[in-house]
Formats: C-alpha cells, structure tokens, sequence
C-alpha cells in the first residue's frame, strides 16, 4: 500500500515549497477558465515550469478540468487538453461528461481522474466510470467513512478524498454578491473576499465568491481528519487531499507537512499514532484562523432525506 | 417529432388534469429513487390506472428516478425499472449512472431521459450520454437560447428544457447547502430550500476582520420563478422535442393553469406561425398561478438582481381555487361544485376550462345537493349546484379573487 499526499498549488514557488518542505507525492493546478476553484490562476507558461519542477523530484502533476462547460468554452478546452496532453501532465481532473468525448475524439493519452464534486457517491456509478477508462475517482465529500470505504472495496481503481480544509457545498452560475450589490446600488471592490452567515447563527462563516464560473459558497467548517488518518489507511483509502483553498501559502504548506508527518509517523508504527499525532493537532490549533472552526466534514455524520 | 408539452403530475388527480388541459405527457415519482420525497408519489396501481388513462388521450407518463444515488440506494432498483416498463411507463428521468445501468440492464427496452439534476450544459457532454444509449437529456437551467441553437446544430438527439416553475439558484446536482445546514441531503430528495433562507453578507477587511454588508436588506439567493410564456416560439422554432413545466408538489390549480396557457400558446403558433400574436389574457392567467416573481431565467442574459427575490415580495394578482365543476346541466345550467374555497351569492368569480375556455362572472343562485337553496358554500369538499352563465363541463374550474 502507498500513500500519496496531494495539495493543491497555485504556482512554481508553492510547488517547490510543497517538495522540498513537505516532500509531497503530488500537486494540483488549474486555471478558473477551465476548473472549478484552484488555489490560483495557473497559465500555461507557469505550467510548464510546474511541470520540469515536479519531474526533476519524481512528482506527480495533475491539473484540474472540471468546470462544467458552455458551448462557447468548447474549442478552448479542446486545445486545452491537447496542450495538457503534449505536456505529459499525470492525469487531467474532470468532471464534466463533455471533457470524456473529446479526450476519446482527440486520442488522448493522459490519465483521467473523474471528480465531478456531489456527484460521486456509490460504487456502481464509479464503476461506470472505471469501466469507461477513468483512472481515478475523487469522492463527494458528502459521504460517510463507511460508505467510502465500500466505495473502494467495489471498485479496482483508487479513490480519492479530501482530509483537509474546506469543501464547496454550492455553485450558481448567477454572480450571486454582484447582484445583491447591485440591487443595494453599492459598489463591489473586484478584489475583496466575502463570507455569508445564517441569520441567527453567529459563528456560522460560508466563504462566497465569484469567478468566470459563477458564485461559490463554501463550508463554515474545515474538515481535519488527521486524526482519524489510520482507519482511511487501514482500509486501503490512501489516496488523500489537502486542501489550502482561500488559505494563504504558507498555511497550505505548513498544513500539508503536518499531514506527511502524520503519514510518517503512521508508515513507522501505527500503534504509537494516537499518542503521536497530539503535538501535530497543537500545531494545527495554532495554523489554523481562529474563525474556521475544525470537524470531521461528513466521515462520521449520517444524513437523512 | 411534434414539440411535446410535459407537465408535471404529483398524483393520479394532478395527472389527469394536466392530460385533460393539453399536456402530451406527464412526468411522475414513484415510491423510491424520485427527488420529490414529499410530493404525494405513485404507487404500482396509481401508475397502471395513470398509464391507462394517459393512453386513452396518447398522452405519455414518464417517472422520475433523479437522486444522486449513495450505496445503500441502490437495492431494488432493477425490480423497480422492470415493473415501470411492465406498467408501461413510456420512459424514466434519471441522473446517476448506476441507476441508469440499472434500468438497462432490467428493461432495456424502457426509454431513458437524462435528468437535469446531470447539469448537461454542451453538446460534447450530451454526445457522450447520446453513445450510450441516451434517448432525450433535460439540460440544465443555466442554458440559454443561443446555446441551445448551437446544441442542436452540433448533435442530434431529443432535448427537453424547462419553461416555467420553481428554479435551483444552483447548478442543479451541485448544491449541499440543505446537507450541511440541515443534515438533509439535497440530491436525494430532502433539501431544505437553505438557498432561500436569509443571511447576513460580510466583507473580510483583514485577516481577523470583517465588515457587514447586510445592514437593511438580507442577502438571500431566491430566484424568482422561471416563465417562458412570453417567448415559447423562440423554442418552438429550434425544434425542442419537449417544454417542461416544473411543479410536481403544486396544485391542481397550478397545473391546469400552466398547461392551458402553454397548450394553447403551442397550438396558436403551430397552425400560424407567420400571424401569431401572443395575448394578454394569457400572460394574466400565467399571474394567476403565479407563487413568485417570474424571469426567463438564463434564456436571454445571466440573470442580474432583478431576476432574484430580494427584499419585499413583488404584489401578485392572488387568487384562490374556490371549486371543482363535477356535473353540468344544459337543462338547469347549474354545475355540480366541489368547495375547495369558502365562496357566496355575490362573489365575482371566474371560470375557466380546457382550451382555455374562460368566463368571468357573478354569483348569484347557489343550490345544495337537494336543491336547497343556500347563500354560501362553506365546508371544505361539500357539494353545491351554481347557476353558470356559460356551459361547463366536468375539469372546469372556478377561482376567486382574493
Ligand atoms: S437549497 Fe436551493 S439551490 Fe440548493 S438544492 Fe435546495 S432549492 Fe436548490
């Protein structure tokens, strides 16, 4: 069994960060044109040193595709992937059926790894999409660990999850803060950050925003799992994320090197991790912005409908 | 094929109404695997009796099956699609894969419709599900007239697209808010409608710091209600196989409304399209069943703030379902009422029927059963006989003024 650490990176310096700070397995970028929140805006030129950086250290790179897709989109994307493809990317990330029919038009060699947000959540479906040529699935972030879990004891290719940060749990493709600006004839700054909270709730804290994809809002809480990282590993669920979106540099680089010592400490003697892994959460506590509160996401929550 | 307009069915009433006002076909949920957990739902009798009646007008009966399954989901699905083609269900809506796989494989004869909870916005994705064997797919919301134009030219296959009702502000499929705020999953049917609630917008100034926005007005992301009435010909004329009307959890009131306008907006520029002239009358009876604001939503522009609800409800024309005509006389002209409404002897109230047979009046002779004569109808679901200015028949409906 090999674990694989994966963050997300928003440029070369971040990149050679995560490798030389943390040592982590592998990276992902995107640009908003064609993903659904990245870290940052990657262009091509920046992708290109992204990926000399990560071969020279034996990284993998995999970029992220998985916008949903309008028809005026669809010449771009397709010379896109082509250029991801020339590039020797690891494997390209998406989500929108459209991204499959012209990998498969086009003859695209480049892995794919399937990560279609809500919309990944039983085993057959993925297994639909394991027998159509995807490499990898990454999970809905809304399941259980036990669902997760039979998800991966179903399916011959791995699974995917997110152990850290926070998690999307609503995209419009209306400019949601733009409107409200406008029917209070306000004026929005370009570059500020919003966050919505319930009414009545006081230490709720959604972070919202807009991009060329349209509005999304984000969980109040940011998941942590590190933890609990022994019974993702224990069955056979190592495929795991870090994710450092609306968080600075640092904070994605010193969060992911808590999760490689966590995995360190686990590859050497899984027994002594419960006691172990106690100066890692001090150390998490104090990275950590004291209005985003830390929880298990959905690994231990059961959902009704 | 002939533009078909689909109305939604929240049970066996709802759907012979919606096939008596004009609907080619009707889209229903089942027991298990139908988005709608609160609507009234069908069971295995309830589709065999819709079925039948559907065919006595060639009409079509359609079942949605559009959760986003999770594992434990999954079980009976493929008794549940066999019986739905051994019913003689015409086709199912569904949007996950496995459910998909499921039916194939169970009634590989039973047509399948690709829901719009997939979020199917370009042609290439709708190729990818047209290879696999996908007959029609409902796109998403979010897609506009152009972009239709462009699909069609790019893929031949059956495109169904929604022109009025209730709206997701989402991408539909790809909202949890209800998951997180309530615990109650969105794509299987429990969403809590957590989009409409109200909050609080603020700005982030600095790391520890930030500023409310939301001092008068709530932020809310409610989107008022999707209606195409005024622009059906601009779908007509790309050759969209079907118009959908949403609502299944919506009154008989609601449907029969919504389906005469659209039937007879279809009709009129079917047999003229060069002399079509759209009427008020129909946009005032669109208002009259209207529960929100309307937009056309993102069939012309990204909707901007006044396709939204924000502050104070807009003021609509509101009207409340007084009775259901069950018998006519010709000889007495006195129609046979079910009270759905408080009415009396000297409400103006307003009939209206099939083909959009509509006649407003005052009323002024209310019998009972046994031909007493009454001032009023008080009971909700008693049976009254009012003296009609016009011949009515059984589906006709009165509505009053509020
Ligand atoms: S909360 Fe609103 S946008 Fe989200 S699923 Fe429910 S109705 Fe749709």
């Amino acid at each position: 069994m090999s674990i694989e650490l994966i963050a997300y990176t928003r440029n070369v310096e971040e990149t050679s960060l995560l490798i030389h700070d943390v040592n982590i397995d592998s990276v992902i970028c995107g640009h908003s044109m064609f993903s659904l929140r990245t870290l940052g805006d990657v262009d091509l030129d920046e992708l290109i040193e992204i990926r000399k950086l990560t071969n020279q250290y034996n990284k993998k790179l995999y970029v992220s595709v998985n916008a949903i897709f309008h028809e005026d989109m669809l010449d771009e994307l397709t010379s896109y992937i082509n250029k991801l493809d020339a590039l020797q990317v690891d494997a390209i990330i998406f989500g929108d059926p459209g991204v499959m029919s012209i990998v498969k038009e086009q003859h695209i060699k480049t892995k794919l790894f399937y990560h279609p947000e809500t919309l990944a959540t039983n085993y057959k479906t993925l297994r639909f999409w394991q027998d159509i040529g995807v490499d990898r699935v990454v999970l809905s972030n809304e399941l259980s660990l036990d669902e997760i879990i039979e998800i991966q004891n179903n399916l011959a290719i791995p699974v995917e999850v997110q152990v850290q940060g926070m998690t999307c749990i609503f995209q419009s493709k209306r400019p949601l803060v733009s409107n409200y600006y406008q029917y209070t004839s306000m004026n929005k700054e370009e570059k500020n950050a919003y966050f919505i909270r319930q009414a009545k709730e006081d230490d709720t804290h959604y972070p919202i925003f807009e991009d060329v994809n349209g509005t999304h809002i984000m969980s109040t809480n940011d998941i942590c799992m590190l933890k609990h990282l022994p019974q993702l590993f224990d069955n056979g669920i190592c495929k795991i994320r870090v994710n450092g979106f609306l968080k600075s540099m640092d904070y994605n680089v010193e969060m992911a090197k808590c999760y490689r010592e966590a995995i360190n400490v686990y590859m050497e003697d899984s027994d002594i991790y419960a006691s172990q892994v106690t100066q890692l959460m001090e150390k998490i506590e104090v990275l950590q912005p004291k209005h985003r509160k830390l929880d298990t996401g959905f690994y231990y929550k059961k959902q009704i409908y | 094929m002939q533009t078909e307009l689909l109305a939604p069915a929240g049970n066996l009433e709802k759907l012979k109404f919606a096939i008596h006002y004009g609907a080619d076909a009707v889209y229903i949920g089942g027991k298990q695997f139908g988005l709608r957990a609160k609507a009234g739902n069908f069971s295995y009798e309830d589709m065999v009796e819709g079925v039948n009646f559907a065919n006595k007008y060639h009409a079509k009966v359609y079942v949605a099956a559009n959760i986003i399954a999770h594992n434990d989901d999954l079980k009976g699905a493929e008794d549940f699609f066999r019986t739905l083609y051994e019913i003689g269900i015409h086709a199912v809506i569904i949007a996950d894969p496995s459910l998909i796989q499921l039916c194939k494989k169970a009634a590989p004869n039973l047509e399948i419709h690709l829901s719009t909870q997939a979020s199917i916005t370009n042609w290439r994705a709708i190729q990818f599900w047209k290879d696999l064997g996908i007959s029609r797919v409902v796109l998403a919301r979010e897609v506009s007239v152009e972009e239709i134009k462009s699909i069609k030219a790019h893929v031949d296959i059956e495109i169904e697209t929604f022109i009025h009702g209730a709206m997701c502000i989402s991408y539909s499929g790809r909202c949890v808010l209800s998951n997180h705020m309530t615990e109650r999953d969105a794509n299987r049917g429990g969403c809590a409608q957590s989009c409409r609630w109200k909050y609080d917008l603020f700005e982030e100034t600095n790391e520890n710091e930030s500023q409310i926005i939301t001092d008068d007005a709530a932020f809310t992301m409610s989107s008022k209600d999707l209606s195409m009435v005024e622009h059906v010909p601009d779908l007509l004329n790309l050759g969209v196989e079907s118009l959908k009307i949403e609502g299944r959890m919506k009154s008989i009131h609601y449907v029969a409304t919504v389906v005469n306008v659209y039937r007879k907006i279809i009709d009129e520029y079917k047999q003229n399209p060069n002399n079509y002239i759209l009427q008020q009358t129909w946009i005032d009876e669109i208002w009259k069943a209207a529960q929100r604001s309307l937009t056309t939503g993102f069939y012309y522009h990204t909707p901007s703030d006044k396709d939204q609800l924000f502050g104070k409800p807009e003021r609509l024309p509101k009207y409340d379902f007084a009775g259901l005509v069950l018998d006519y006389d010709p000889q007495t002209k006195l129609a046979t009422i079910e009270q759905r409404n408080y009415f009396k002897i000297g409400d103006d109230i307003e009939f209206f029927g099939p083909k959009m047979h509509l006649f407003k009046q005052t009323i002024k002779e209310i019998y009972s059963i046994d031909d007493e004569p009454l001032t009023e109808a008080r009971h909700p679901m008693m049976k009254v006989k009012v003296k009609v200015d016009q011949p009515v028949n059984t589906y006709y409906m009165m509505r009053k003024r509020k």
